[in-house]
């Protein structure tokens, strides 16, 4: 432990506990409980519009929804072309409970809450189940496995009357201590919501991984012969991976179905699937920050190819809609690009700049 | 019974169609090791370069449908060459994600085409009446595409078992190192199975636009029906992929013909191959025909 708490150079470990510290240094938790108190000031402050808020809390669920991914793909390291069908898990369990009890039921609108946590316990069965071929194959059949649950799931959405064909299932307005939340202030409210859970769900992912159950999940990804040869379990770890990955998709999904008060299948397709496995490898697989960047820049970009689509719209007139076009073409170019040139992700980067400010003025 | 037939023959078509999309996948992945998850897009190229070739310059259907064969070699090719050949050596699952890319950059591309967003069906070139035998049918389309599959298939399987390429591609999928060691290049030998793939793709595309029009997405589903397809038949046997497209084929038609009405089930044909899937990765993962190498977890 160097003398200064508030500044470290170089790497004073002395005992493994202390690696195993989430902030090295004090000024590490100083900047960290800023930026987290930014988080929660800021929309007091700057009125933004419905539109800008909505992709707000857009980013924000998908980084609940892209740890679960990190932690199956990046930390397990077992591909999921299947991720959108676990956060749609979560949204149908709340669309069910709906369609059921009736969409402003004092369940549904009052004791949201549990809804979302019990949206969270269904994906994380889901994700379990789904998981289930992993006692027994490794990562190539597993990526097929996932992608069939996807294709079923959509089956199921698409072809059941209960589940009203995939077309929207609403859901009531939700009431906080000062009544109903109205729609001028849904996305605010829904922001707070969105913004809790995701330092709730990121903190405890952090101290999961440090746990010895997260250290186990490295090392099945790592090797997993010596991973069983030392006493772990694969198989169980790789089905756990699933419903803790389940879990945070549904948890997702609960959110989303409240925030968009309504449930579609169009949010939970093949497609949604890729955008997402998209998001976790531009942000960093096997990175925790990962999953916050990943999602961030994607949905940032897509808001840009969104723009730039309505814009060569004008210009172009032309009878095809560019944005479907223009859409997939950058999500895979940024994918392809990623993967080639920089496969840490902008993980990496945020690690380059950081240690470029620890040991300024000096260059290594 | 006549019912009954009727299903065999188009679960054989439509089989056999399965088949040869699964054998170019079969390909890549006996050779590199590589899910190509891009495969459909393939597909779908090769038919609308066929579509192009035939309606909009004009050339006679089989030589187009040739033509586009040969380009869509040369594309599956230069794609290996510029996306993937600089990924060999790195972990699979980031070449398995770079399929996963390769494919949205394939569908950005063709919904820039005309042929992403509209429909479109191939000048009828073969007499329209179906043949008929005693009450069961099959079109005159339905029959040219089942012979040029059969055609395709054998020439495959002799270029496979009899031609120094066709044993060096084996070679390779049987041990990299020893051959590498024997004087045959790997990374060529990885292009020709991407171009190998992109051939028999652009086929299997033009024979699947000709029997049920040209949609994008329809043609874009037969890459992913690939899947149960090859898991059936295991994932690196030529043979089982083509054994297995044509089981598939036929449990989806018999699903369609039976299940479909009955007990309010509709549109099961699209959900069975994938249950199916899941059941034999749970009991028998290395399929009908596939090499027992899969390692336990």
């Amino acid at each position: 432990m160097s003398a200064n708490r508030w500044l470290a150079t170089g790497n004073f470990f002395a005992t493994y506990k202390e690696e195993q510290r989430i902030f090295l240094t004090h000024l590490d938790r100083a900047v960290f409980v800023l930026f987290i108190a930014v988080l929660f000031t800021w929309p007091i402050f700057f009125e933004l519009s419905n539109k800008y808020m909505l992709v707000i809390n857009n980013i924000l669920i998908a980084m609940v929804a892209i740890i679960g991914l990190n932690l199956v793909t990046g930390f397990a390291g077992l591909i999921s072309i299947g991720h959108a069908a676990f956060v749609g898990v979560g949204a149908y369990t709340l669309a069910s409970i709906c369609q059921v009890i009736g969409y402003d039921h004092v369940a549904v609108t009052h004791a949201w809450p549990a809804m979302i946590l019990l949206c969270g316990i269904v994906g994380a069965a889901f994700g379990a189940f789904a998981g289930l071929p992993a006692l027994r194959l490794k990562h190539l059949y597993l990526a097929i496995a996932t992608l069939s649950f996807q294709m079923i799931f959509e089956w199921v959405i698409h072809h059941t009357s209960f589940f009203n064909q995939g077309q929207t299932i609403f859901v009531g307005r939700v009431y906080w201590f000062t009544g109903q939340v109205g729609r001028s202030e849904h996305y605010f409210f829904w922001y707070y919501v969105c913004l809790v859970t995701l330092v709730l769900l990121g903190l405890s992912v952090r101290n999961l991984l440090r746990s010895r159950y997260g250290r186990c999940l490295v090392a099945v990804r790592d090797n997993d012969r010596a991973a069983d040869a030392m006493g772990m379990s694969p198989g169980f770890t790789k089905v756990y991976a699933f419903g803790l990955a389940g879990f945070l998709a549904g948890i997702a999904g609960g959110l989303h179905a409240y925030m968009y008060r309504g449930v579609g299948i169009e949010s939970f397709t093949l497609h949604q699937s890729i955008q997402y496995l998209a998001m976790a490898i531009v942000g960093g697989l096997g990175t925790l920050n990962g999953s916050f960047w990943g999602p961030a820049a994607i949905k940032l970009l897509d808001l840009q190819v969104e723009n730039l689509a309505e814009l060569a719209g004008k210009v172009l007139t032309s009878h095809l809609s560019l944005a479907t076009a223009l859409r997939p073409l950058t999500f895979g170019l940024v994918i392809v690009l990623f993967l080639m040139f920089e496969p840490r992700g902008i993980a990496n980067w945020w690690r380059i700049v950081k240690s470029y400010f620890k040991l300024w003025p000096f260059r290594y | 019974m006549t019912y009954f037939l009727q299903l065999v023959v188009s679960g054989v078509v439509v089989g056999s169609i399965y088949a040869l999309s699964a054998l170019g996948f079969v390909l890549i992945y006996k050779s590199s090791r590589v899910l190509n998850i891009a495969h459909g897009q393939i597909i779908a190229a090769g038919a609308f370069i066929t579509y192009a070739l035939t309606v909009f310059l004009g050339i006679p259907i089989f030589i187009s449908f040739l033509c586009s064969m040969v380009i869509t070699f040369f594309l599956a090719m230069s794609v290996e060459r510029v996306f993937l050949r600089r990924l060999i050596g790195e972990p699979i699952i980031s070449v398995i994600m770079v399929t996963i890319g390769l494919m949205s950059i394939l569908d950005g591309l063709i919904y820039l085409s005309p042929f992403g967003s509209n429909n479109y069906s191939f000048p009828a070139f073969l007499p329209e009446t179906p043949l008929n035998f005693a009450g069961v049918s099959i079109s005159w389309t339905q029959l040219v595409g089942v012979l040029i599959t059969a055609v395709l298939i054998s020439a495959f399987s002799w270029f496979f078992n009899r031609s120094t390429v066709g044993i060096s591609m084996r070679a390779v999928s049987d041990d990299q190192f020893a051959s590498m060691s024997i004087g045959i290049s790997v990374p060529r030998v990885f292009g020709l199975a991407w171009a190998m793939a992109g051939l028999s793709a652009a086929a299997a595309g033009g024979i699947i636009g000709n029997i049920t029009g040209l949609n994008f997405e329809t043609l874009h589903a037969y890459g992913i029906i690939v899947f149960p397809v090859v898991i059936l038949g295991g994932l690196d046997s030529v043979g089982g992929a083509v054994v297995a497209g044509i089981i598939m084929g036929l449990i989806q038609q018999f699903a369609a013909g039976y299940l479909d009405g009955n007990w309010g089930l509709s549109g099961t044909a699209n959900v069975l191959p994938y249950i199916i899937l899941l059941i034999i990765l749970l009991f028998k993962p290395h399929g009908l025909f596939g090499t027992h190498e899969i390692e336990r977890v």
